[in-house]
């Protein structure tokens, strides 16, 4: 058995090799796995989050929050204060979050690392988040330009660094954030007020609502106003994202380990069905078929644990290089590298394992012949040319040596079956991914295209609306500009209950907005999925993108629904439903209706399109022009960031697929390979009849790099086609866990082609080795052999 | 049977030729020191038991293998100076070559195998292949058989196809070992008769075969032992 293995050491490689790479695979998706989920765990926790937040009107002070303490399920509490503002960089506008932390605040609820610089910082400096270097262009020791509430700047040092794994990454929210004291905080213009009471309670969910609610309900019985109660998932903002992605990608790992092993399985197959004849003579001289069974399911056993061993390294070592990725994405440091025990356990278990089961059949198959008719085995000649296909593809006229390519890859229609489903997969997974990420663009871009704005400027505080766009629409690089009214909402229900908000701290996650927007609006052309669009006067009705449904129980066009806005509510007729790309779930309105909250005639924003020549510039003037009416500019979002934010959620997840997708192209053409090998092997005899009769070496190497092309090629668009539908599924999981609703249907052109280019190219590499060792053979080697 | 005149052209030369393996118990000596001619037009048997050398003779002829001494011209080549690409074009048109398991191409239909050599060798033009691979295909008498894939054949017909592809390019030396080794007898009468037809064409036919009793087919007959010409019989006519 080993001499026979040594003897087709090219095959035993290349069955090694597959296992090996996709092993690889789904060893480093293992050990990604198990240490982000471990480490972002525990990053999460060691912020001890404040298990909700509650909006406290006129702040909590000491004697406040020492009640709080006190009250049943409370375990511990801190009052806060969170500042939105913005930040100038380079001339552009960011969107800064200011946290706000008495010196004396014991930092046991909600707290950070300082990683470099010292907490409490001076009046003149604050903290910044780690991962807002890049977003505000800042270092340590130098400085921040931060607008105040009045609108003018002031420089802040940076102080040091802090490190909160509580936060979405700053590089993809497009956000700063800082940490400062209320005396900072008041030289930059604001007022200091902790109106936000953080509670840490028990962690299960109910109980979290409960005390909540309790605590909210206390409050209000002392006089206290509550706006809102924010309890977000005691995990980080995108653990569940992470979860479900890597998840998904340990199954296509999977598949590609499966898809090994049946390459696997394929080729021993070959190599037994090669060996059919000395299984005959052993069996003649006392062989039983437990005794062959045993030896050749060892030699699999040998085939996979060396694959497993070869693997092992790089799997963790690729796991490590994810781990990084991932942290990056969520922002937080591990700790420990160290793997469970079972991470091991599994890739042995699967990478011995599922060979071995696969490789079962051909071996019991092979091992179960009876002794006459291994020894009448006349091996591939016997069955070909009796068969229906063949007689079919006879009656077929062309090239001598294209019928002859077209004819003998029909010969082995299992082994041509395989390596199309290698390919297939390889290429499915390959096309779905590029079609998934052109997708994606197509549905950002057509998103983005139906914001027709180039800039929204929120205010500090609702502006008449017509002076303001006056002011506006009269500034020099202003094509138009429209209002937009912003307030944050929370879901109740027709009691008026205050649902418990899921938003994060950085605002943004499971943010509920409610905006009011003229009805005829000519800045945003959302696609309506149902019912209608806002109409003049539709001051009682909402139209609720796909994020605002979801959060309200997915309610019917013309049901009722209530939502909250600094403590009223308010009850709302549903009209329609849009798809939105970016931005929070939102109820949009007609901006009468939110008189009541911003008073009549007044706005909280406006949206602008301006010229394309120094769009920078243009909005800088609206901004003075919004200046110059009293208003106070809170943040501009320039819709380019949008796209920014939208696209550094999910590359890496892109990335990830693709990376996968060429890992299962890789085991597709090693089962090409594989399948030429033996293909080689078991017609040498034919090549060297051929060279008797004048063909060249290099014509019988054309023949098999034909013969090899033409598979990969089937393979490649059979892998097109199979990309298809896998590109919706993919789409839909994609982007129902990014947007909440599925990606459109998109065929990357230049994927498929650059799919079908690999392919033939890795065909053609492929088969090189099997072709170029058949061209070298001589004449009386190959007759030798018959 | 016609008598092959001493002044018809040489087609087969094999000068004082040996062949050596080399194995692990030492050098076997499958030929030693060999002379052999052979005339256009001349059926030459090579007769001798397992192990004489018969094959190794033939592989040396049909450029499948090469002397270790000596000197082998074929069609008026030497053939031992061939590279291996030069040599199969050479072989495709000069040399015709029959197996005793037929070898045919089992994915090509008759016809098609008939055709592969012209295509190697790039005889005929390629619309006339299809009409002279039937041509061929009527002289060994299996034309309605064209169109069907080996595996519908009978041996002996199978044996005929290959005959046709051995004569697609029209070769002036047709090589054969042991065609008649797996036929049954009167199947075996009836191939022979073919070989003989085409030495009475101008071929040069050099056959091996372990059966001494040719009946009286070919004009000579060479017995080969341990390697080295035991006798070089001509047939009494």
């Amino acid at each position: 058995m080993l001499r026979d293995f040594w003897e087709a050491r090219g095959r035993v490689g290349l069955m090694v090799t597959a296992i090996a790479v996709a092993l690889v695979g789904v060893g480093a998706l293992l050990v990604a796995r198990a240490v982000i989920t471990r480490e972002a765990a525990a990053a999460y926790t060691s912020t001890n989050p404040a298990a909700a937040t509650l909006d406290v009107d006129g702040g909590v002070d000491a004697t406040l929050l020492a009640q709080v303490r006190t009250r049943p399920g409370v375990i511990d509490a801190a009052a806060r204060q969170t500042i939105a503002t913005r930040a100038l960089v380079n001339g552009q506008w960011r969107r800064m979050l200011l946290f706000v932390v008495a010196p004396d605040d014991p930092m046991s609820v909600a707290r950070f690392t300082v990683q470099s610089g010292t907490w409490p910082t001076s009046d003149d400096a604050l903290l910044l988040e780690r991962s807002s270097g890049t977003v505000l262009n800042a270092v340590p020791g130098g400085t921040v330009q931060i607008a105040g509430p009045n609108g003018p700047v002031t420089a802040i040092t940076v102080a040091g660094l802090a490190y909160d794994p509580a936060l979405a990454p700053a590089t993809q929210e497009r956000t700063g954030y800082g940490y400062l004291t209320p005396s900072a905080a008041q030289r930059l213009g604001f007022s200091p007020m902790a109106d936000e009471l953080k509670i840490v309670t028990a962690r299960d969910p109910s109980s979290v609502d409960s005390v909540a609610s309790d605590v909210a309900a206390w409050l209000t019985t002392t006089g206290h106003t509550v706006h809102q109660v924010q309890a977000p998932p005691y995990q980080h903002p995108h653990q569940n994202q992470t979860n479900a992605i890597t998840g998904l990608f340990l199954a296509f790992a999977l598949a590609a380990l499966l898809l090994a092993a049946v390459l696997v399985a394929a080729t021993l197959g070959g190599m037994l069905s090669a060996q059919t004849r000395q299984i005959g003579i052993m069996k003649s001289v006392g062989a039983t078929t437990g005794q062959l069974l045993r030896m050749y399911l060892s030699a699999t056993v040998v085939i996979a644990a060396a694959s497993t061993a070869v693997s092992i390294g790089p799997a963790v070592l690729a796991g490590y290089g994810l781990v990084g990725l991932v942290a990056g994405l969520l922002n937080i440091d591990i700790t420990s590298l160290a793997l469970p025990w079972w991470v091991f356990a599994v890739l042995v278990a699967a990478g011995i394992g599922i060979p071995v089961l696969v490789a079962l059949g051909p071996i019991l198959r092979a091992a179960r012949v009876s002794v006459r008719t291994a020894l009448d085995d006349h091996g591939l000649d016997a069955a070909t040319g009796a068969r229906p296909i063949d007689q079919w593809l006879a009656r077929l006229r062309g090239s001598r040596t294209l019928m002859l390519t077209l004819r003998n890859l029909t010969r082995r229609l299992g082994r041509l079956a395989l390596t199309v489903t290698l390919l297939a997969a390889g290429g499915g997974l390959f096309t779905a991914s590029l079609n998934a990420s052109s997708a994606w663009q197509v549905w950002v871009d057509n998103g983005l295209a139906r914001r027709t704005y180039d800039a929204e400027i929120q205010l500090s505080a609702p502006a008449p609306a017509g002076a303001v766009l006056e002011a506006v629409r009269g500034t020099r690089g202003v094509t138009s500009a429209e209002m937009v009214t912003t307030l944050a909402a929370t879901p109740a229900d027709a009691s008026g209950q205050i649902e418990v908000q899921r938003t994060y701290p950085d605002g943004g996650h499971g943010r509920f907005s409610l905006v009011g927007l003229p009805a005829d609006t000519g800045m945003l052309h959302l696609e309506v999925l149902q019912g209608r669009w806002l109409l003049p006067g539709d001051s009682d009705g909402v139209v609720l993108n796909q994020g605002a449904a979801t959060r309200l129980g997915t309610p019917r066009i013309g049901d009722t629904v209530h939502l909250a806005v600094a403590g009223r509510v308010g009850t709302w007729k549903v009209l329609g439903f849009v798809a939105e790309v970016g931005g929070p779930a939102t109820a949009y309105t007609v901006p009468e209706a939110l008189a009541p909250y911003v008073g009549v005639g007044r706005l909280t924003g406006i949206r602008v399109a301006v010229d394309k020549e120094d769009p920078g510039a243009a909005i800088a003037r609206v901004e003075a022009s919004v200046a110059g009416t009293g208003a106070i500019v809170a943040s501009t979002t320039p819709t380019s960031e949008l796209r920014t934010a939208i696209d550094q959620h999910v590359v890496i997840f892109i990335y990830t697929l693709t990376a996968l997708a060429v890992l299962m192209g890789i085991v597709g053409l090693l089962g090409l390979a594989s399948s030429m090998s033996i293909t080689v092997v078991e017609r040498r005899g034919e090549y060297g009849i051929m060279q008797a009769i004048g063909a060249t070496p290099g014509t019988v190497r054309r023949l098999i790099l034909a013969e090899g092309v033409l598979s990969g090629f089937l393979g490649a668009i059979a892998g097109v086609l199979i990309g298809l539908p896998l590109s919706i599924v993919v789409g839909d999981f994609l982007g129902r866990i990014s947007f909440g609703l599925p990606l459109p249907f998109e065929v990357s052109v230049g994927g498929v082609l650059l799919w079908l280019g690999l392919v033939v190219a890795g065909a053609v590499a492929a088969t090189l080795t099997a072709a170029y060792r058949a061209g070298r053979l001589t004449v009386r080697e190959t007759l030798a052999y018959q | 049977m016609n008598i092959v005149s001493s002044n018809s052209a040489l087609a087969i030369d094999v000068r004082g030729v040996s062949k050596v393996y080399p194995t692990p118990s030492g050098d076997f000596p499958a030929l030693q020191g060999v002379d052999l001619t052979v005339r256009a037009g001349e059926f030459v048997a090579v007769v001798g038991r397992s192990g004489s050398g018969k094959t190794t003779l033939l592989n040396l002829l049909a450029g499948i293998d090469r002397p270790t001494s000596g000197e082998v011209w074929v069609a008026g080549t030497a053939v031992q100076t061939l590279g291996e690409s030069r040599l199969a074009a050479w072989r495709g048109r000069s040399v015709g070559l029959v197996f005793q398991f037929f070898q045919l191409l089992p994915t090509l239909t008759v016809a098609e195998n008939v055709m592969l050599p012209m295509d190697f060798c790039g005889v005929w033009g390629v619309r006339e292949r299809r009409p002279a691979a039937l041509a061929l295909l009527e002289q060994v008498g299996i034309v309605e058989q064209a169109d069907k894939l080996p595996a519908a054949l009978s041996g002996g017909q199978q044996q005929r196809a290959a005959i046709a592809r051995a004569l697609a390019t029209d070769p002036p030396v047709v090589l054969a070992d042991e065609p008649t080794g797996n036929l049954d007898s009167a199947t075996a009468d009836a191939i022979l008769e073919l070989f003989s037809g085409l030495a009475s064409a101008g071929k040069a036919v050099a056959m091996v075969t372990h059966e001494r009793d040719l009946s009286g087919r070919a004009h000579r007959t060479v017995t080969l032992a341990d390697g080295r010409v035991a006798s070089d019989v001509a047939a009494s006519l």
